[in-house]
């Protein structure tokens, strides 16, 4: 029996899933770090062997993914997340044709075609609002746990303006708003509100499809999912544990390219190796082959 | 790589990398007046015919400390940089400053050079934008006679029609030249990296021509056919008025791209067109301002007959590109207003494409690593899907 | 915690005249809204005030910034906002066009898509594509801003490039040469002489589109109106200069529209004179604009449609008169010595060269302390307008000469015409306190 390993190296987790020949899923580990950490990449991927009772000799394949999708040891080819969480989405809830994929540092809005390959994605810049980052000010402003900002969110009932969505600034705005006297329940309700929104602008730009997925650590938190519903006036799907789709895809994509063709007999890379001796035309250009992204990666 | 060719390559660069040390080395060797210029479309052949050593003027590389605040943070990097390099003194190279165009950030940006620099010699000669109306030619022509009379004036010299002829054929031929490079880039030949290609053209807008027509022949005699690899394809659209950063054209084929063509300003929209060599020449100058922009259409200008869109979509055909990247300076509203009009034609010709947002301070490089690989990535997919999707 | 009851007394008092001026705009909308039913031809414009040839030529007319202005202003704007962006304008992108180029998506997708476009819900896309009727053609006169002329070739092509288009190039007022200034200059007489030529190109146009001549009598009959309402803002506005002033810059931005594109009428000079006389009346009983003028400060930068209450309101709160701004006192036929009734044409060109973002910042320096030293402020207030770049521009040069010249202090706060999502309430709200505390230091020790 081979298995297959996806790791998504986050900027605040990292995520493991390993996978079987029939693409279930065997064992998934998700790694708290302060912040990205080899150690925490190790702990992930250990902890997922250990739960699946596999040792290193037994992944046939790995496909890494995240910000630190480099750091991976061992790692066969590299995907961004936006394939994986496409790729994951796909196997996890068929026929979604748009992934919302909102982690600690950016989110994401990628539409995907019926076989669940990307067809346009739109990412957030430098902005860190409507992030994972910006709900963790958010709480910290508003003294309450991380965990309880849903359920605080929930119950409130005023719309409040909130003028800036910039994480540096919407600390000071909640603090004054908190001075003026607001419920920190509508505080928190109208901050998810305006995130809503902005993630409205984002779909805005991939343009809007259904159904809709909602993927990613932010996914956990039932406040940001509601106001994205009535944002978009649709229903949105949050899978099961959102956190590990991309790790998820990334088994899938192992799994892929294991069966469907090897790096070695792959036409490109042949492709590749008649290629003038001289490379200095491409000086800038020196990835290992096995780093190259090359597919396919057909759900089927 | 011959000793030859990369001999002069190293020093364009060195020129690409360092404008001001070329520019003050030209003044110190010649004892000769260094007109500085601005973007995009400074008649830079009148001020050849005087005598003087047109430069436009680039983004630095240093980061913006004693002008960062004059002009506010919604401006471009360009602009704000240019405010910055005023506010340092790093104009005081030029002997005088000349522009053509109408931007209101670059205005801003000139204004604070103006109230930090109050004398130095300065002139705005405004080309008409809105290209199709029937007065615009003899407006644009009567601008053109007042560059002549005002960098006459300001050179101490009458410019005459046969200097300005001269000035025009030298011109030509750098552009000739540097076009038939990219021209070789677009039929397959992969020689130069982005980052090379966009010296070339870099190093031709601060130099001498005689100059850099010397080093750009020893580089055609030596230029070696390179097939291209298996690498994704791409066309870099954007940025047209100053030079994307080396690093981030280094970064994109890094991921795995290979850059065949470009309409950047520093790059293929520069050296479209040529001067008319016979008849008047200031007449030739305007038809010239006129052709440029019906060649490579640009958002700053207004006209119907040609269309950006159509010439993007041409430009990515001829040249076998895969895909597009969209390099489009932060807070450049004339882009801003025409990417809509590029995305449209992109995704009703199934042309792939990325819109990456460019500052002076860079891009963070992770993320534009994850934008670009999942750019490469849906191209190698709708490669290889069967059925051949594309 | 308790709820801190922020509804004390508005210590503002807003002139009366202007409420009745409101009625003038809301119908002036309303016959834009229903042009079509009365079978009228509609024109699309920004920038200058080429209103009065439209109205001579009996068209209908529509101002896109203006527009954008009143939907900001009614909270309507997010929709258009959200039409556009789905259309791929960035964020970034001047608000009053991208509001507008929303709703230019909007009217044209309302035949093509009838199922709505998707991200704008179906019922606030009929509201805003049924209010703005299609063009029959644009005119563009935009001075200062360069992208303003993009603006409506994007428009243009936002309709397929099918609607007849026209330009009116204003060249930039940069100040070449020594003689070079306010209403002075080689350059400025070429200036004005080179607009002239193109309004007169404009009139050929607009009697190729009516299918009609000109009526250049009702041309002449537009500006004698429009140059005796000019003269009665103006003057009413040099009455300010009394302390405490009988009227703020919040009345006055309450009358631009009026000033800026309502029709020129008998009505329309009568609405100045009801405000100079009201103005006139508060000087001689001695009514103040504001109960407890403690500070009068200079506005410079377009407002923040959206927050315009809100705006007025807090300043009111920290006792401070916002006397004048260069958007409302640099702007809007202000020159009425310019404007010959019986050869309109030099003194209209002349104007929309006037616009207060078309001058090099030496200009814009000269006028602004100015302004201050006119109306005897204490400070000035800037507003770094995130997508307006033609108005922020020259800011912290003038802020600089302020200081140095006049001794007068300034303040910064971030936000946008038309897109609330820029403004930072913390930044003006401690930036100003921090301001009036030090014109309070200086006070004390003076």
């Amino acid at each position: 029996m081979s298995y297959y390993l996806g790791v998504d190296l986050g900027s605040t987790t990292a995520k493991s899933v390993i996978v079987d020949q029939a693409a279930n899923v065997v064992a998934s580990q998700v790694v708290q770090m302060g912040a990205v950490s080899r150690a925490g990449l190790a702990k992930s991927m250990a902890g997922a062997l250990e739960a699946a009772g596999l040792a290193e000799g037994d992944i046939a394949g790995t496909v890494a993914t995240g910000y630190g999708r480099r750091l991976v040891p061992g790692v066969g080819r590299t995907f961004t997340e936006i394939t994986c969480h496409a790729r994951g989405v796909a196997a996890l809830v068929p026929g979604t044709r748009l992934v919302i994929d909102i982690g600690g540092q950016d989110s994401k809005a990628i539409r995907i075609d019926g076989d669940g390959i990307v067809e346009n994605f739109a990412m957030n810049d430098r902005c860190a609002s409507g992030t994972g980052r910006f709900f963790e000010v958010l709480a910290r402003a508003l003294e309450c746990d991380i965990a309880d900002l849903a359920d605080l969110a929930l119950t409130g009932d005023r719309d409040l303006e909130v003028s800036s969505m910039c994480a540096t600034f919407a600390e000071t705005e909640i603090i004054s708003l908190l001075a003026r006297g607001e419920r920190r329940e509508d505080i928190a309700a109208s901050v998810h509100r305006a995130v809503a929104a902005r993630t409205l602008g984002l779909v805005a730009q991939v343009r809007k499809s259904e159904p809709v997925v909602m993927t990613g650590g932010v996914a956990k938190n039932a406040a940001a999912v509601r106001f994205l519903e009535q944002t978009l006036d649709l229903p949105v799907t949050v899978p099961a544990t959102p956190q590990i789709t991309g790790a998820y895809g990334a088994a899938l994509l192992a799994r892929d390219t294991g069966r469907g063709g090897r790096v070695d007999d792959d036409p490109v890379t042949e492709q590749r190796a008649e290629s003038p001796a001289d490379c200095t035309s491409c000086s800038a250009y020196a990835p290992a082959p096995g780093a190259r992204p090359l597919l396919p990666l057909h759900p089927r | 790589m011959s000793d030859q060719l990369a001999s002069a390559l190293a020093k364009l660069t060195a020129v690409a990398d360092d404008p001001d040390a070329y520019v003050r080395d030209w003044t110190r060797r010649t004892a000769g007046k260094a007109i500085g210029a601005f973007p995009m479309n400074f008649p830079a052949e009148i001020a050849h015919a005087a005598g003087a050593l047109p430069v436009i003027i680039q983004e630095n590389r240093e980061p913006d400390t004693s002008g960062r605040t004059l002009l506010a943070e919604f401006y471009c990097g360009y602009t704000r940089n240019l405010a910055d390099q005023a506010t340092k003194g790093r104009f005081d190279l030029y002997d005088g400053i000349f522009f053509a165009d109408h931007c209101i950030q670059l205005l801003g940006a000139v204004d604070v050079l103006r109230f930090s620099a109050p004398g130095t010699p300065m002139y705005f000669g405004q080309l008409e934008t809105s290209l199709a109306d029937a007065w615009a030619p003899g407006a644009i022509r009567d601008k053109l006679g007042k560059f002549i009379e005002e960098i006459g004036t300001f050179m101490g010299t009458s410019i005459t029609p046969t200097a300005l002829g001269e000035s025009i054929r030298l011109f030509n031929e750098n552009r000739r030249m540097l076009r038939s490079l990219y021209e070789a880039r677009k039929a397959g030949n992969a020689r130069f990296t982005s980052a090379e290609m966009q010296v070339l053209v870099k190093s031709s807008m601060v130099m001498d021509k005689v100059e850099h027509n010397e080093l750009l022949r020893q580089i055609l005699a030596e230029v070696a056919q390179v097939p291209r690899d298996d690498r994704v394809r791409l066309h870099l659209s954007g940025h047209f008025c100053h030079a994307p950063k080396p690093e981030l054209l280094a970064a994109i084929e890094e991921c795995g791209a290979l850059v065949v063509n470009d309409d950047l300003y520093t790059g293929g929209r520069f050296i479209s067109t040529d001067v008319a060599e016979h008849g008047d020449p200031i007449e030739a100058i305007g038809e010239w301002y006129l052709a440029r922009d019906a060649n490579f259409p640009c958002p700053t200008r207004v006209k119907h007959a040609t269309d950006w869109e159509d010439r993007l979509v041409d430009e990515v055909e001829s040249s076998g590109a895969q895909g597009v990247i969209v390099l489009m300076v932060k807070f450049c509203e004339p882009h801003m207003f025409y990417y809509p009009e590029l995305r449209k034609r992109m995704i009703e010709r199934d042309i792939p494409h990325l819109l990456v947002e460019t500052e002076h301070e860079g891009v963070p490089l992770e993320s534009l690593r994850t934008r670009v690989e999942a750019l490469l990535e849906r191209i190698r997919t709708n490669e290889l899907v069967a059925g051949g999707r594309k | 915690m308790t709820t801190v009851d922020t509804a004390v007394l508005d210590k503002s008092n807003r002139l009366s005249a202007t409420k009745l001026g409101s009625k003038m705009v809301s119908d002036y909308w309303e016959n834009v809204f229903t042009a079509r039913e009365r079978g009228e031809k509609v024109v699309w414009y920004n920038g200058s005030a080429v209103n009065p040839f439209f109205q001579a030529a009996g068209l209908v007319w529509c101002h896109g910034e203006a527009f954008s202005a009143r939907l900001a202003a009614q909270r309507l704007e997010q929709p258009a906002q959200l039409a556009a962006q789905e259309y791929g304008y960035v964020g970034e992108l001047c608000s009053y066009a991208r509001t507008h180029l929303g709703c230019a998506v909007l009217t044209q997708n309302a035949a093509e898509h009838a199922n709505g476009t998707g991200i704008v819900g179906l019922p606030e896309q009929a509201e805003l594509a049924s209010r703005l009727p299609a063009p029959d053609f644009f005119v563009n006169a935009y001075a200062g801003c360069s992208t303003g002329q993009q603006w409506d070739d994007i428009s243009f092509r936002v309709f397929g490039k099918k609607v007849p288009i026209f330009n009116v190039s204003l060249p930039f007022l940069w100040g070449n040469k020594p003689d070079g200034g306010y209403l002075v200059g080689e350059e400025w007489e070429q200036a004005s002489d080179y607009v002239s030529g193109q309004l007169h190109e404009l009139v050929a146009f607009l009697e190729s589109m009516t299918g009609r001549p000109f009526d250049w009598d009702a041309l002449r009959q537009n500006m004698a109106y429009l140059k005796q309402a000019s003269q009665y803002r103006r003057e009413a506005m040099a009455l300010c200069a009394h302390a405490p002033t009988p009227a703020t810059f919040w009345d006055w931005v309450a009358s631009i529209a009026h000033i800026n594109f309502l029709p020129a009428s008998q009505e329309l000079v009568d609405y100045f004179a009801t405000i100079k006389a009201e103005i006139e009346q508060r000087v001689a009983q001695g009514t103040p604009a504001l109960r407890d003028e403690r500070y009068r400060v200079y506005f410079d930068g377009i407002m923040n449609w959206n927050k315009l209450g809100f705006l007025a309101r807090k300043f009111a709160d920290h006792d401070v008169a916002v006397i004048a701004g260069r958007y409302t006192h640099q702007a809007f036929w202000q020159e009425p010595h310019l404007i010959d009734p019986e050869n309109p044409i030099r003194g209209m060109a002349q104007h929309y060269l006037l616009c207060p973002t078309n001058h090099g910042a030496n200009t814009i320096r000269h006028l602004i302390l100015r302004d201050c030293e006119q109306y005897n402020v204490d400070g000035l207030v800037f507003h770094s307008t995130r997508t307006c770049r033609a108005f922020t521009n020259p800011q912290q040069l003038v802020a600089q000469a302020a200081q140095e010249k006049l001794g007068i202090p300034s303040m910064f706060f971030e936000g946008d015409v038309a897109d609330a999502s820029f403004y930072k309430d913390e930044i003006l709200e401690s930036r100003l306190e921090a301001m009036l505390e030090g014109i309070d230091v200086r006070r004390a020790r003076a």
